[in-house]
């Protein structure tokens, strides 16, 4: 009774008197469905597509705390995005277990809001939302604030939870031949009581296939069993639902990494790339690398090409620092450009999870083995996941090496503050003359230099790269310039 | 609301919530039913105005369709979560209380400083800017869809360089005529320049703000018609805190602004005739004043209440930094953390040293629009601090968080 007194007292709308009645109703229904299955779990339920393109608002407070006992629509909190103040409401019933984020941390479309210990019966549809799906567009109109919506069609399935359906009051009427006019998932919230509903996934059966014989083509329980009834030699048309769902699209939030990369790339989007590509004959350096495995203690000890690049470069950058300095571009009318002493190159890797970029640092101290260690090392960890965050900062210049897997000419972007970045396909045998004018076969790498032109200009650029390309088609110019 | 609760637990029904309410006609509150309301408010008063505001937003039917037409005195109105430090140059809000004979006070008197419920950045009102607000079912919501709406009644007054661009704002084409476009589309104008980088940034006319909740959506919006103060309004807007302070919240997005030369009259006529065209009402809209009369009304008193405290103004600010760093003239480094608009830590180091002063633990806690003197205040947050180091640091904060002198709470 306390809850009915408490849903009673809540500030009525002039109009909802029948809608009150629904709810209470809804409520006394609810314990009578208690019988059946009770869901006691706890779920993120997690911040819906407010539409905008928007991927993250400002949470400006809570309504609830842990340990609070929420009804279905009783506020959880107000975030912010940009122009819009946004209520959020919880779509169950249940206790808070756990708020995600603090007053004035930035919350994250798709990413867990709070954890609710949900005490009312949940659908599959409710689990889709719970997994993020709240961001589907309107029924039909053109209703693109996504959270309004989906609260309400969760309401209209609560409204409908009653054996004999009391008299709809005509505000609510239009919204159900829009929502059934809508395609696909929407539409099984009008279709059938959270029992039905419940029944349909015991029975293992999709509830667009059954026919509906209540009122406005609900599904009933009679329904369901008479189709299963029937359905044994029809055994396919169970499938075909499922064969379209697989094809259909699907909204995924970024991974952590996306979004990491999104952010990085979208302010890379204010420099200006010019590319400088170097075709370099590294017949030379194979054949050397070739003569130091031979002594390898282990498969993992031979030397790829990479440490040999890197020192390469180092030693280029002797000459040619500016390539290795950092822009603050913060401020655009003073922009401050600082020479790092330290080398220290951001080694690009393709992980499972995608593109992970650690930095090894003092490339300009180590020596080539030494360099050949540290990348194996960054490896493992990367594939162990034991990169710390500390792996990535700090990084002067970036090596991206898709030789692995391909690549001629690249053409990579440039992290802020890093001024130039250096892009290496795989390489490939190539016909070429000697100095004798014979043909002659030559294993071809091509580097590809990416700089920043408001920093670098072509001249430097290119400088640098003839230079890193001497190096390393003579490797013995390497060995005098060592230190 | 203890009347409204005694009425609802007899559960009879809307009659009982009407006897509650006295003193506000029968009339008005069966009119928050209605499918289709339009409302103007005869009060400049913008705590009223928009108190009055929310509770359409709170109380209409959720399928009704509201327009709420207002005009405030001089006053900012800063977005729910902005930090009014940063956003407001606060010294010239006050004339009176302000000391420093570098600012001139711009002659505009006492301007009231409001925080709004919606999101967004911080606007000006006087009474040249006519505000118009739609409350509708979120169902039906779209964010240009009412900003379109203004755009056509704008159009239809003459103002054809008038539309809609990318942030839902309405701005004003200049230049010269380019292209013919289609009449319908309320995004594009005869004078619009495609994008390029030469392009001059069309004068903004109108802003826009939203406030969404479970069973409605608000959209409001200002219209700058002839307000004589565009000038001095950059004056308002830009804070010297600014470059010091450090914060998370919504920051403003300014623009240039422009007066579309039409009088109030004539752009309220032109925004009913086209709210009445949209929302076709068999009935014929009745265009009903609002004013005083309804803070009769307990949630609109209390909603009064609460937007005029100073707590709603300045607790409502966001975390945020402000730091002398920045600052090449200061001679002491000092940051303080300001966490729901009181001091939470700080610290102080003198210039070329490296001890650092940690904030004294009792003025945790302190409201900074509380703060009558700041070198009072310095004195006892850091110890240790001289009388000329902390004469020359408290005229600092004193100059970038201006003390806040009584504000007059009188209803126009």
């Amino acid at each position: 009774m306390r809850t009915l007194l408490l849903r009673a007292c809540r500030p009525l709308n002039l109009t909802s008197t029948s809608r009150l009645q629904t709810q209470l109703l809804h409520a006394v229904s609810l314990r009578s469905l208690h019988t059946t299955h009770h869901l006691n779990i706890v779920k993120p339920f997690l911040l819906a597509d407010i539409g905008e393109g928007i991927t993250e608002c400002q949470l400006i407070q809570w309504f609830v705390q842990p340990g609070a006992r929420v009804e279905q629509f009783d506020k959880l909190c107000e975030v912010q995005s940009d122009k819009a103040s946004v209520e959020i409401t919880s779509p169950f019933d249940g206790v808070i277990k756990k708020l995600h984020y603090d007053p004035d941390d930035m919350a994250i479309t798709g990413k867990p809001l709070v954890d609710i210990d949900i005490q009312s019966e949940i659908t599959e549809e409710d689990e889709a939302k719970l997994a993020g799906g709240g961001g589907e567009e309107g029924a039909g109109s053109a209703a693109k604030e996504s959270i309004g919506e989906h609260e309400i069609r969760v309401e209209g399935a609560a409204g409908v939870d009653v054996a004999e359906p009391a008299a709809e009051n005509p505000g609510s009427q239009p919204t159900h031949p829009d929502r059934r006019r809508s395609s696909g998932k929407q539409d099984h919230s009008s279709l059938a009581t959270p029992a039905v509903r419940h029944l349909t996934k015991e029975m293992k059966v999709a509830i667009t296939d059954v026919r509906g014989t209540g009122k406005d083509g609900r599904v009933l329980k009679e329904d369901v069993h008479r189709h299963v009834a029937q359905s044994t030699q029809q055994q396919s048309t169970v499938h075909t639902p499922m064969q379209t769902s697989a094809r259909a699209d699907r909204k995924m939030p970024l991974t952590p990494i996306q979004t990491q990369m999104f952010k990085l790339m979208t302010r890379s989007l204010n420099i200006p790339h010019f590319l400088y590509t170097c075709a370099t004959d590294v017949s030379s350096l194979t054949t050397l690398r070739k003569t130091l495995n031979i002594s390898a203690s282990s498969p993992d000890q031979r030397l790829t090409q990479l440490p040999f690049i890197l020192k390469a470069v180092s030693l280029a950058f002797q000459h040619h620092p500016l390539l290795n300095s950092s822009l603050d571009s913060t401020d655009p009318a003073k922009p401050q450009l600082t020479y790092r002493s330290a080398h220290s190159f951001g080694v690009a890797i393709d992980t499972p999870s995608g593109l992970l970029v650690p930095v090894i640092r003092n490339v300009q101290d180590l020596s080539i083995n030494e360099i050949a260690a540290q990348l194996r090392q960054l490896s493992e960890k990367a594939r162990d996941n034991k990169l710390a965050p500390s792996d990535f900062s700090g990084a002067s210049f970036t090596i991206s090496n898709i030789g692995n897997i391909g690549g001629g000419v690249v053409s990579p972007v440039i992290s802020e503050p890093q001024v130039a970045i250096l892009g290496i396909g795989r390489s490939k045998i190539v016909p070429a003359f000697n100095q004798q004018g014979e043909l002659v076969k030559v294993e071809e790498l091509v580097f590809s230099w990416s700089a920043d032109h408001r920093i670098v200009d072509g001249a430097e650029c290119a400088r640098c790269a003839e230079r890193v390309k001497n190096l390393l088609e003579k490797p013995g110019k390497m060995m005098v310039e060592m230190r | 609301m203890i009347t409204l609760n005694r009425a609802c637990t007899r559960a009879r029904g809307c009659q009982q919530l009407l006897i509650a309410c006295r003193r506000l006609s029968q009339s008005a509150l069966d009119r928050l039913a209605q499918p289709v309301q339009s409302y103007i408010s005869t009060s400049r008063d913008p705590y009223l105005n928009l108190s009055i505001e929310h509770y359409l937003l709170q109380k209409s039917a959720p399928e009704s369709t509201i327009l709420l037409l207002y005009v405030n005195r001089p006053s900012i109105i800063i977005g729910r979560n902005q930090n009014p430090w940063l956003e407001v140059n606060l010294a010239l809000l006050n004339p009176i209380q302000q000391s420093q004979p570098e600012t001139e006070p711009p002659g505009l008197g006492n301007v009231d400083l409001v925080r709004r419920r919606s999101g967004g950045g911080t606007v000006f009102h006087d009474e040249g800017n006519v505000n118009w607000t739609v409350i509708c079912p979120p169902k039906a919501f779209t964010r240009d869809k009412h900003a379109e709406m203004v755009v056509r009644a704008l159009r239809s007054c003459g103002v054809e360089r008038s539309r809609v661009n990318e942030r839902h704002d309405i701005v004003l084409d200049q230049g010269e005529r380019i292209a013919d476009v289609d009449p319908d589309d309320t995004h594009l104008t005869p004078y619009t320049r495609r994008a390029g980088i030469w392009e001059i940034k069309p004068p903004k006319v109108s802003g826009s703000a939203y406030k969404l909740t479970r069973q409605r959506a608000l959209h409001h919006g200002t219209c700058l018609l002839s307000s004589p103060n565009l000038n001095i309004i950059p004056d308002y807007l830009h804070s010297p805190a600014k470059p010091h302070i450090t914060a998370r919240g919504v920051e403003s997005v300014s623009s240039p602004v422009g007066n579309i030369l039409l009088s109030n009259e004539h752009f309220i006529d032109a925004v009913r005739s086209r709210f009445d065209k949209m929302y076709h009402s068999s009935k014929g809209i009745e265009h009903v004043e609002v004013g005083e009369g309804w803070l009769d009304l307990e949630p609109v008193q209390q909603g009064y209440a609460e937007l005029k405290s100073r707590e709603w103004t300045f607790l409502q600010t966001p975390q945020f930094t402000i730091s002398t760093s920045a600052d090449p003239s200061a001679t002491m480094e000092v940051e303080l953390t300001v966490r729901n608009g009181a001091i939470s830590g700080g610290h102080l180091r003198h210039r070329g040293s490296a001890e650092l002063v940690d904030l004294d633990e009792r003025s945790v806690g302190q409201r900074v629009h509380d703060i009558t003197s700041w070198p009072e205040t310095l004195s006892q947050m850091f110890a240790g601090v001289d009388g000329t180091e902390r004469h020359r640091l408290g005229a600092w904060f004193e100059r970038m968080l201006p003390v806040q002198g009584t504000r007059s709470r009188m209803v126009e």
